[in-house]
């Protein structure tokens, strides 16, 4: 009885022992999107730098933003984000440049994503603010059997041939950017007024060629087989195409030879991080090859160390950037999608 | 001890009766709750299937004023475009009817024909605004081909519905259709020579359905619904639904994990609550209705919930739990008050055996018992008075054994007479009286003569017979109340209590002399014994049993030598 009461305090001693050392722990906060920071990864991170990880997921870029400005609840020590958003987070001094010398995992990257000053949203003032981890390219969905050649060019959504044959993305932004790749306007990002305003009319073109505009990954896939439709706007990247091929489609995947626009979602340290080496420990950790290469086999996406079928070492990327004036595009786009003639613009 | 077993047993019996009604009053309770729960979740379906009927037909009345409205002369007019003027009148025309359609029914929202040509452009339409009804014409009018209530309803043969899934107007200048959610009720309208020629669309508020949906639902009742992939469409909280439309998925499978099989079509309903399924439901019961929506649409459906809080459910348990407290309290004190008038009763009997067994252990003296019980108690004082006989048997014997014993110790076995240890007993006894009152008495020592030539002449048979014959002839000749005792051998002793004078003395001494000395037979035998007898008299000779004896016996020698010697005198010599 008495070895019970003294193995019983014995228990408790070490108890709370364990959990003061659990409380010692350094504790790195993340935020990423589904996916990023599965439970068996995050666990490997934490057993060998004997620390603690939290990870909260965001769904959205609203999300990600209300997360980092919240005023209440945790700082977050590093996010993943897109370079776009990452330009935005520099521009609010959200972020803490990053020591290259603590990434040495950078170096297995393909040269693309090597070549920091082509990504715009990285580099800020010559220090390095993010580092590329997953991607997905905007380009051509088609159906092989009834394209005999791959399309190459963005035109062949405006192609009369394929009318009502072609689906197209519901986004004022993409559409924007990619009329403007079609119609051979460099900077995409940056439209002029006049620019825009011949877009409204090739966007009108299209509205009339499409058979319609989906917005969910699924509904773009269950249109594409129900209307045997022959090429459409690939939102969704590699993954949609994935989803395509379960369902049974025979369709192929082009990056037209104007460029095709593509997200990069980056790793990035926060300015509140209080754990600068442990963040770019995990930022590191992220592009190690047993992690990164989780990103094709579960998610579906491509990542910065493997080249990927659908994109060539050669092919033109145009990495999303802070459009001129998203309202405006929005705006304008609301109005050709519900149907206003040319002249109401 | 007796009491100790009073408590326990009417503790024992009173914690029988708390524990049997009280697991009665929870059995019955939680019985009770069971049943409202599932009361409740039948409810629940069948309001679940109410609200899916009253969409439904919400929907087919939508319909029917679509193919009301595609049958009026004046779309045949529009849709065939008979020349500029007639048409132009015709869609005037129309426009009123349109708007007092509109105006008929607050749900609609917009009343359209559109055309198959020109990009799907509007050919009538009339919005309602703010309330009222708005004719949007001219250059207002938009190209509409893109939707898929467009392009899916041309693609109907003549007569059909089309029906879109609920989602959210994005349609620009859509006025109070604009941004709210809803679905589209069409009909296709082929022209003359059978080519599809437009649609005649309706669009349905789902707010104010689901506000009147909502308004004859049960108070407390949270109304769900969700499209085919499970995004709410429908949800206590509006900032829930159409989350697709921000790039967020608010699922009802991540919500209510159990309608997971509905979405899968493994199941068209599910009831569950949080009393039964309390991972799945916690704190709530709910009903869950997959219901198809569309006329040939392939496969879409909607599945609508209704939830209600388990709590008020169970509302009305609680005054059948309290009166069940109540009655489980009243039949404790019932069982307590029993279990000790029980336990009194039942101990009883078992006291009045204790109560016979001390006493009897005391006092030998057997008492009433219950023997006349049949029970195992009547057996137990059966058995015990059958053990009070038996001791009282034994103890009886043993009183005997020891009488016997005792005599035995006192009294000369073959003679019968006293011995010498309770002559010298009562001696002194007579003594110790005789010094206090002073009362005399006489000692005589008997010898027998000649008894050892009996002995020898005609054996010792013989002479135990002798001897025995001259005891009781000492018994007959002395009073009843004077002792005569052997000493051994041929002696013998007798006490006389009274005052004796020598002269009286030698009269009883020649009298026992003469007794002894008649001729015996004896085995056919005739023998002749004589005695010497001497004696002593208290106080007179001794104040001792020893003087007295001694005196006695030496009075008798002295008689014994004088006969041997020719003189007789039976008296000592002073």
């Amino acid at each position: 009885m008495a070895f019970n009461k003294n193995s019983l305090l014995t228990g408790i001693i070490g108890c709370l022992l364990c959990c003061q050392l659990a409380v010692a722990k350094d504790v790195l906060r993340v935020l990423a999107w589904p996916g990023y920071a599965d439970p068996d990864v995050v666990h490997a991170f934490e057993q060998r730098f004997q620390v603690s990880v939290e990870v909260t997921f965001v769904d959205s870029d609203e999300a990600l933003w209300a997360k980092m400005h919240a005023v209440a609840g945790p700082r977050f020590d590093v996010l993943a984000a897109n370079t776009a958003e990452m330009q935005r987070y520099f521009a609010a001094g959200l972020l803490k440049p990053l020591d290259p010398a603590l990434l040495p995992n950078t170096r297995r990257q393909l040269p693309r994503f090597r070549n920091l000053a082509a990504i715009p949203g990285l580099q800020q003032q010559g220090r390095l603010y993010a580092v590329p981890f997953t991607y997905s390219t905007m380009g051509i969905i088609y159906d092989r059997r009834q394209f005999a050649v791959p399309p190459d060019s963005m035109n062949v959504l405006w192609d009369p041939r394929y009318r009502h044959k072609v689906l197209d993305f519901n986004s004022g932004q993409h559409n924007f950017s990619f009329t403007a790749l079609a119609s051979g306007i460099a900077q995409p990002f940056a439209l002029s007024a006049a620019q825009r305003d011949r877009l409204v009319q090739r966007l009108i073109a299209l509205r009339r060629n499409v058979l319609t505009f989906y917005s969910l990954p699924e509904e773009g896939t269950e249109l594409f087989i129900r209307h045997k439709i022959a090429l459409m706007f690939g939102n969704y990247g590699t993954q949609q195409l994935n989803s395509l091929r379960q369902a049974g489609a025979d369709v192929g995947y082009a990056i037209p030879r104007e460029g095709v626009l593509a997200w990069l979602d980056c790793w990035a340290m926060t300015a509140a991080s209080s754990k600068p080496r442990l963040a770019q420990q995990w930022i590191n950790y992220m592009l190690e090859p047993a992690v990164s290469g989780l990103l094709p086999a579960r998610q579906g996406l491509a990542n910065t160390l493997s080249a990927s079928d659908e994109l060539k070492p050669g092919a033109k990327v145009l990495w999303l950037q802070p459009v001129e004036n998203a309202a405006l595009r929005e705006a304008l786009w609301q109005k050709i999608y519900s149907g206003d003639r040319p002249g109401s613009f | 001890m007796r009491s100790g077993l009073l408590v326990k047993l009417a503790l024992l019996l009173a914690v029988f009766g708390i524990l049997s009604s009280g697991l009665t009053g929870y059995y019955a309770f939680s019985a009770h709750r069971t049943m409202l729960v599932s009361a409740a979740q039948g409810d629940l379906l069948t309001a679940a299937r109410g609200v899916n009927r009253r969409l439904l037909q919400a929907e087919e009345e939508a319909a029917d004023d679509a193919m009301l409205l595609a049958r009026l002369v004046q779309v045949a007019q529009v849709i065939n475009g008979h020349g500029d003027r007639p048409a132009r009148q015709a869609r005037d025309e129309l426009a009123q009817a349109f708007a007092g359609m509109l105006a008929l029914h607050p749900e609609y929202l917009q009343v359209r024909l559109i055309g198959a040509a020109d990009n799907g452009l509007e050919l009538v339409r009339v919005d309602s605004a703010g309330g009222l009804t708005l004719r949007v014409d001219g250059q207002d009018l938009q190209e509409k081909g893109h939707f898929p209530y467009v392009f899916e309803t041309l693609a109907l043969p003549a007569g059909q519905i089309y029906q879109s899934a609920i989602g959210v107007n994005h349609e620009r200048g859509a006025h109070d259709a604009e941004g709210r959610p809803g679905l589209m009720v069409a009909t296709p309208l082929p022209r003359s020579d059978g080519q599809p020629g437009g649609l005649l669309v309706i669009n349905l508020d789902l707010e104010r359905l689901v506000g009147q949906l909502r308004a004859d639902l049960p108070k407390g009742y949270q109304l769900y619904i969700a499209n085919r992939w499970g995004d709410f469409l429908v949800h206590p909280d509006p900032a829930q639904t159409f989350g697709f439309e921000q790039g967020r998925r608010i699922l009802m499978q991540d919500s209510f994990a159990a309608t997971q099989p509905l979405f899968e079509r493994k199941l068209n309903n599910l009831a569950l609550s949080g009393l039964e399924q309390p991972q799945q439901a916690a704190g709530r019961v709910m009903a869950f209705v997959r219901q198809p929506v569309g006329q040939g649409n392939h496969d879409d459906f909607v599945v609508t919930g209704l939830v209600q809080p388990l709590d008020a459910v169970l509302e009305s348990a609680v005054p059948l739990g309290q009166r069940i407290i109540h009655m489980v309290l009243a039949f404790s004190i019932i069982a307590i008050l029993l279990a000790v008038v029980f336990a009194r009763a039942m101990l009883r009997p078992i006291n009045t055996l204790a109560q016979a067994a001390s006493s009897f252990s005391e006092t030998q003296l057997q008492q009433v018992l219950p023997v006349e019980r049949n029970d195992e108690i009547g057996v137990l004082a059966r058995n015990f008075e059958r053990m009070q006989r038996q001791i009282n048997s034994h103890m009886a014997s043993l009183y005997d054994n020891q009488r016997e014993l005792s005599y035995l110790a006192h009294h000369d076995s073959l003679t019968g007479l006293a011995n010498r240890s309770l002559f010298f007993q009562r001696l002194e006894q007579l003594l110790q009286l005789s010094q206090r009152n002073g009362a005399p008495f006489a000692v005589l020592f008997v010898d027998l003569d000649h008894f050892k030539e009996v002995n020898d002449l005609h054996g010792h048979a013989i002479g135990d017979q002798v001897l025995q014959i001259v005891a009781r002839r000492l018994l007959h000749t002395v009073r009843g109340s004077d002792m005569v005792a052997r000493m051994g051998g041929d002696e013998y002793l007798i006490l006389l209590q009274g005052n004796f004078s020598d002269d009286a003395l030698g009269e009883l001494i020649d009298k026992l002399r003469l007794s002894i000395s008649e001729a015996m037979t004896v085995a056919g035998q005739r023998l002749e014994v004589g005695a010497s007898i001497g004696y002593s008299l208290y106080p007179r000779d001794g104040s001792t049993a020893e003087q007295l004896v001694n005196e006695a016996d030496h009075a008798m020698y002295h008689v014994k030598s004088g006969r041997r010697g020719g003189k007789v005198n039976s008296l000592p010599c002073g």
